[in-house]
């Protein structure tokens, strides 16, 4: 059964050209999966479409069945940029989303610091957001998103701003978090090879509309040599043209 | 002690130098040496003589800035909150921002007397804008990201207030509030100066009568401890609450 549905999703800005036309897709329970696109393609938009941050003009989006009309509670998302509270500590800020809710348990004091410890900052909970690297951050933003144990989490391109190292990484981790809770992902990137590595099914975006769709059939866990396999190359390759080709 | 807090200092001295040589060749009317003024100050203090003026004038100054500014920041949220309520209002709270409070002192007087009311309002009504206009800003201008994450958190709107545009907007608003300590000080005086019987203010047009320069040189000298005293006072404050998520080396 479809876990998330968009159903001929349109969007547009004040009369317009629609940004978003059209664009149905399904995402199953536990699948992680990429929207790949040029920068201004409409990726960022169809994401808060989706997540219920925007209402789409025409068509819509179905969370378990039932319509979507603002965020559910049952979701994380995760920014471009980490968007911590300066002010609050780490862990704090990782309890934030229970914090806003009622008061923080024992259980859930547990919790956040079982997430702290699976990214790697057990050392860092009681920093400020501005002693820790980008990096670091955007770890803590992903702990804060998966606090919830959401059914559902939405990335957009949460690491874009980090090194190869480090995001390959936040690669391995996001991966490992999300098979832990079941997690169903849907992942916006730019970066073809990131889409590849992480994704169950690709969806390639363009001019407002999803051009191109991909299964990815890799073994799963995914592991670093891949990356350098000639079946990754390949796919890598396959879904470059498919880029491409929305050009001409 | 660092380098240049020797120098500093040394400044200082060099200054208090300067200004004894400079009054040893002019009449004590027109400047008095800083010795002169050290023993007229110290002679007010240890005979009491300037006690209940401090009192009275501090007492303006803290009254005036605590009603002035908690009415600004509450007012603040309000217009930064409420958008129909920032468009009606936001016109008029500029065409005040041009009225020169202080010529409003006489006026004050007239209505609410000689006695502290007076001076209270015309501190508050100083400190009013800096805290309401920094406040309005803070509030309009957060992060639209962290507004974003709220949502998705689906945060109320007093959440929103609360936990995310106060506290994100807390350095701004304490700007704010620093300016309008210092304004305080300037608000209170110069309502002493129109009419009161007591009072720093009230002493240096006294003084100004009795031509004793001496005695107004120590009271300027007290307001402007006052000042620096309140400055640091905020500057504690903001310290505290303010600066250690800001950045690793301001602790």
């Amino acid at each position: 059964m479809s876990f998330l549905r968009l159903d001929r999703v349109t969007y547009r800005y004040q009369g317009s050209k629609p940004v978003i036309d059209g664009v149905s897709w399904t995402i199953n329970e536990g699948e992680f999966h990429c929207l790949v696109g040029k920068s201004g393609c409409g990726k960022t938009t169809l994401l808060k479409l989706a997540a219920g941050l925007l209402q789409p003009d025409e068509g819509g989006i179905y969370l378990q069945g039932e319509k979507v009309t603002k965020p559910s509670p049952s979701i994380g998302y995760v920014f471009q940029a980490p968007t911590l509270l300066e002010w609050k500590r780490v862990i704090d800020n990782v309890l934030l989303p229970i914090s806003l809710k009622r008061k923080p348990t024992k259980e859930d004091y547990e919790l956040a610091h079982d997430l702290l410890e699976r990214v790697g900052l057990s050392a860092y909970r009681n920093h400020y957001p501005a002693q820790l690297s980008g990096g670091q951050q955007s770890r803590v933003a992903i702990a804060r998103a998966l606090i919830q144990q959401p059914a559902l989490l939405f990335l957009d391109e949460p690491f874009a701003a980090l090194d190869a190292i480090t995001r390959e990484e936040l690669q391995d981790d996001l991966l490992a978090l999300c098979r832990l809770q079941n997690t169903s992902v849907l992942f916006i990137t730019h970066d073809i090879a990131e889409a590849v590595y992480l994704a169950d099914r690709i969806a390639v975006m363009a001019d407002g509309d999803i051009v191109y769709a991909l299964d990815v059939h890799l073994p799963k866990p995914r592991a670093l040599e891949m990356r350098y396999e000639p079946r990754f190359n390949e796919l890598c390759f396959q879904v470059r043209q498919a880029m491409e080709g929305m050009r001409r | 002690m660092n380098r240049t807090s020797v120098y500093s200092l040394a400044l200082l001295v060099l200054l208090l130098l300067g200004w004894e040589l400079a009054a040893r060749q002019m009449s004590e009317l027109v400047l008095p040496a800083p010795s002169v003024v050290a023993a007229t100050l110290f002679e007010g203090i240890k005979s009491g003589y300037f006690w209940p003026h401090i009192v009275r004038t501090s007492l303006e100054v803290l009254l005036g800035l605590s009603l002035g500014s908690g009415l600004g920041l509450i007012v603040g949220i309000l217009m930064g909150e409420i958008e129909c309520l920032r468009k009606l209002f936001f016109p008029y709270v500029v065409a005040s921002q041009a009225v020169p409070k202080l010529a409003l002192a006489p006026l004050f007087i007239l209505w609410f007397g000689f006695g502290m009311t007076s001076k209270v309002i015309i501190t508050a009504l100083i400190c009013f804008f800096p805290l309401l206009e920094n406040t309005v800003t803070a509030i309009q201008y957060t992060d639209r990201n962290k507004l974003e994450l709220f949502r998705v958190l689906g945060a109320t709107r007093w959440q929103t207030l609360i936990h995310l545009k106060l506290p994100a907007g807390l350095p701004n608003i304490f700007a704010g509030f620093r300016v309008a300590v210092v304004l305080a000080v300037v608000g209170a005086v110069v309502g002493e100066f129109i009419g009161a019987s007591e009072g720093l203010g009230a002493m240096i047009i006294a003084s100004q009568g009795m031509m004793d320069t001496p005695l107004m040189f120590s009271v300027l000298l007290l307001l402007t401890l006052l000042g620096m005293v309140l400055y640091q006072i905020v500057h504690f404050f903001e310290n505290r609450l303010v600066k250690p998520y800001k950045k690793e080396t301001d602790k």
